[in-house]
């Protein structure tokens, strides 16, 4: 038998590994704690101890809440680097994200953000919804329609934030902003 | 009796046919909410808060309360049919209920929810009637030193008794007393934490952090991780039980009924303790000709007893709020904001100051209870099609009522912004397995905490001895103690 046609044993596919037990996420997500810890310990001290009757200031929850976040950051760290977070349950869904589809969402709620107060509730909460749609479409990948699917689900963004708007703007009178002065965009 | 005047008193109020609107709405709104996943009843009444700048107390807590039970009946109708999680109270139900349903028996484990939720319901608002007005009489000889060493134990059991992860329990809840320090103090009006944004000087709004780590993560979460994931989703008989079914149902519904109430009303951190208990206890107490159906076909006795027990401590949960002032969850937590939106401050005065109120919302607890078990049994075809409804349209929805929610408020484009930051915060969180709860209990209970404990010292002339010296808070630091030591030390033990 000719040696070349020996070729190793082919390895299963393996699935991605689920992004929750990466190591390097994890001790990043520590830093994050310890980092909230540093910056409360930083705005402690800007606060004055004014203590008055009651022997602690305004200044010692701050002082205790971030010591008590280092505690928790360093046993973190501790713990993401020595074989990962314990007893850790497996969050749902894929492995690993799809950002494509967070870019859509995303761009939704920071745009009706920007906008809301500029052209109203009504359209920056259908261009929001749109976009979303979009987004969590491409999730289940089938992002479809084009333009047509675009103007459909704008249609139906617009279906749903009129009435909502009319119903907590006119019935409930919440403060929403409007397009116009008349109330009713 | 005094206390059957007053709840006279309390129905002739709710029984109004405004008041009945309301409590209908709320209970059809709370069952719809159920039914759906991805909302739950806390950040549903988290982005509906804004009303309560326009419609009067009693019916705006009507409303709320009539959401929260009606998430509990709906959200059972999800777990039956779709093995969803959802609430965690239901979580059990999944178990048992989700097997029954594929064995083609779907109609009898919802009756058996919906039916017993009623009667376990109606149970803990009788139970509720005559003990919370005791305890709250009880309660007047609590003093700051007793309210901050229960408010620790709240801290303490939400962090640690829930989820695998104590240190990550407690990360949460220390995060969320970080977000509730933003702001001025309530005592000395020292601005804390503002970084010189104006924005920041109100504090940071509980709406926005709830609606931000449960609508909103849920929806991002949903794009990033959950696309392709796909429910199946059982055929739906019809809903009724046969004489058998019957038989084995009442005694679960009165065994989850007791077990249920009581760990509702102590801080105990939610519904999901009594509710496996009842599981374990159905499983063990169940005659010997049914045992095997546990796990394989699903018992009946798996559905009706932990659904009791669900209801009976959500109803539980409101004993401690309003006789105290204390959340032992996060539902009652965002109702505490509620009732504080209209300046009323729960607790023993509660009860003295705002009797009406207080009377009127016990008395629409039984008229909501009977609405759902009208409103579940013949219309659970409808609530079923709204499963139906596309995801991609759902969450997108979603993200509309989050924002009504947040900006209605405060009329901030600021807070949409920072919104949008805690949903990330809240997909990290879920993402590595960070309970969200304790954030939520943290941000709201932690400036009335730091209140009690200011107050307690200044009692105590700067002693921190005054918590000690007083037996009652003494014991309640005591059982704080064992609640963070026990687990470790058996943990311990069983290694060794």
């Amino acid at each position: 038998m000719n040696p070349m046609d020996r070729s190793p044993p082919s390895s299963p596919p393996t699935q991605p590994a689920h992004s929750s037990h990466s190591v390097v996420l994890q001790v990043l997500l520590s830093l994050g704690v310890l980092g909230v810890a540093a910056l409360l310990a930083y705005g402690a001290t800007q606060i004055p101890s004014e203590a008055g009757y009651a022997g602690i200031g305004p200044n010692f929850l701050p002082w205790v809440v971030a010591a008590a976040l280092l505690v928790c950051g360093g046993l973190l760290l501790h713990q993401a680097l020595t074989g990962g977070f314990q007893d850790l349950d497996e969050a749902s869904g894929a492995p690993r994200a799809d950002w494509h589809a967070w870019a859509w969402v995303s761009a939704g709620v920071l745009a009706n953000a920007s906008l809301i107060e500029h052209i109203g509730f009504v359209l920056s909460c259908a261009l929001c919804f749109t976009l979303a749609v979009r987004g969590l479409r491409i999730a289940e990948g089938k992002p479809g329609g084009g333009w047509m699917g675009l103007l459909r689900d704008a249609a139906i963004g617009l279906l749903l934030a009129a009435p909502v708007y009319w119903l907590f703007a006119q019935l409930l009178a919440v403060n929403l902003p409007s397009l116009t002065a008349t109330g009713w965009i | 009796m005094e206390i059957f005047e007053q709840l006279m008193g309390g129905f002739a109020t709710a029984a109004t046919p405004i008041n009945l609107m309301w409590a209908f709405l709320g209970t059809a709104l709370g069952t719809a909410i159920g039914v759906l996943p991805g909302l739950g009843p806390a950040v549903t009444v988290a982005m509906l808060l804004p009303i309560t700048a326009q419609v009067e107390p009693t019916a705006s807590l009507i409303f709320f309360v009539g959401i929260y039970l009606g998430a509990m009946y709906g959200g059972s109708t999800t777990s039956i049919l779709l093995n969803t999680p959802g609430e965690t109270g239901t979580m059990v139900t999944a178990l048992e209920g989700f097997k029954m349903a594929k064995s083609g028996r779907a109609g009898a484990a919802l009756a058996t929810s919906a039916i017993g939720s009623f009667v376990a319901g109606s149970i803990a608002i009788v139970l509720l009637t005559l003990f919370a007005p005791a305890v709250a009489d009880w309660a007047v000889q609590l003093g700051p030193p007793e309210y901050f060493a229960l408010m620790l134990l709240a801290f303490v059991t939400v962090s640690t008794v829930l989820g695998k992860s104590a240190l990550r329990g407690l990360t949460a809840l220390f995060l969320g007393l970080a977000l509730g320090l933003v702001g001025m103090d309530q005592i000395t009006g020292q601005v804390r934490y503002t970084g010189g944004v104006l924005e920041f000087m109100d504090g940071i709004e509980v709406v926005l952090v709830a609606v931000g780590l449960f609508a909103v993560a849920e929806a991002i979460y949903n794009a990033m991780y959950e696309g392709r994931t796909v429910s199946t989703m059982n055929r739906l008989t019809r809903v009724r039980m046969n004489r058998s079914e019957w038989k084995r149902s009442w005694p679960a519904w009165l065994r989850g009924a007791g077990m249920g109430f009581p760990f509702g009303t102590i801080p105990a951190g939610g519904t999901e303790i009594p509710t496996f208990l009842s599981y374990a206890t159905e499983r063990k107490l169940v005659a010997p000709q049914h045992r095997a159906e546990f796990g394989s076909t699903g018992a009946i006795e798996g559905v009706a007893g932990p659904e009791a027990a669900n209801n009976a401590a959500a109803t539980g949960t409101l004993v401690p709020l309003l006789a105290l002032g204390i959340p032992t969850s996060v539902t009652t937590a965002v109702l505490l904001t509620a009732l504080q939106n209209y300046g009323l401050n729960p607790g023993p005065q509660l009860f003295q100051t705002s009797e009406a109120l207080v009377w009127a919302l016990i008395a629409s607890l039984y008229i909501g209870n009977v609405m759902l078990l009208l409103l579940n049994l013949p219309l659970i075809r409808l609530w079923v099609k709204l499963l139906l409804v596309p995801k991609p349209m759902l969450y997108a929805g979603i993200m509309v009522f989050a924002t009504v929610g947040v900006y209605g408020m405060r009329q901030s484009a600021f807070d949409l912004f920072l919104m949008f930051a805690v949903g990330m915060l809240g997909v990290l969180m879920r993402r590595f397995d960070f309970p969200i709860a304790p954030v939520i209990v943290g941000l709201i209970l932690g400036p009335l905490a730091e209140a009690q404990l200011r107050n307690a010292l200044s009692i105590g002339e700067g002693n921190w001895s005054v918590f000690i010296e007083r037996p009652l808070s003494l014991g309640l630091l005591l059982i704080v103690l064992l609640v963070l030591i026990t687990p470790r030390l058996l943990a311990w033990r069983r290694r060794a």
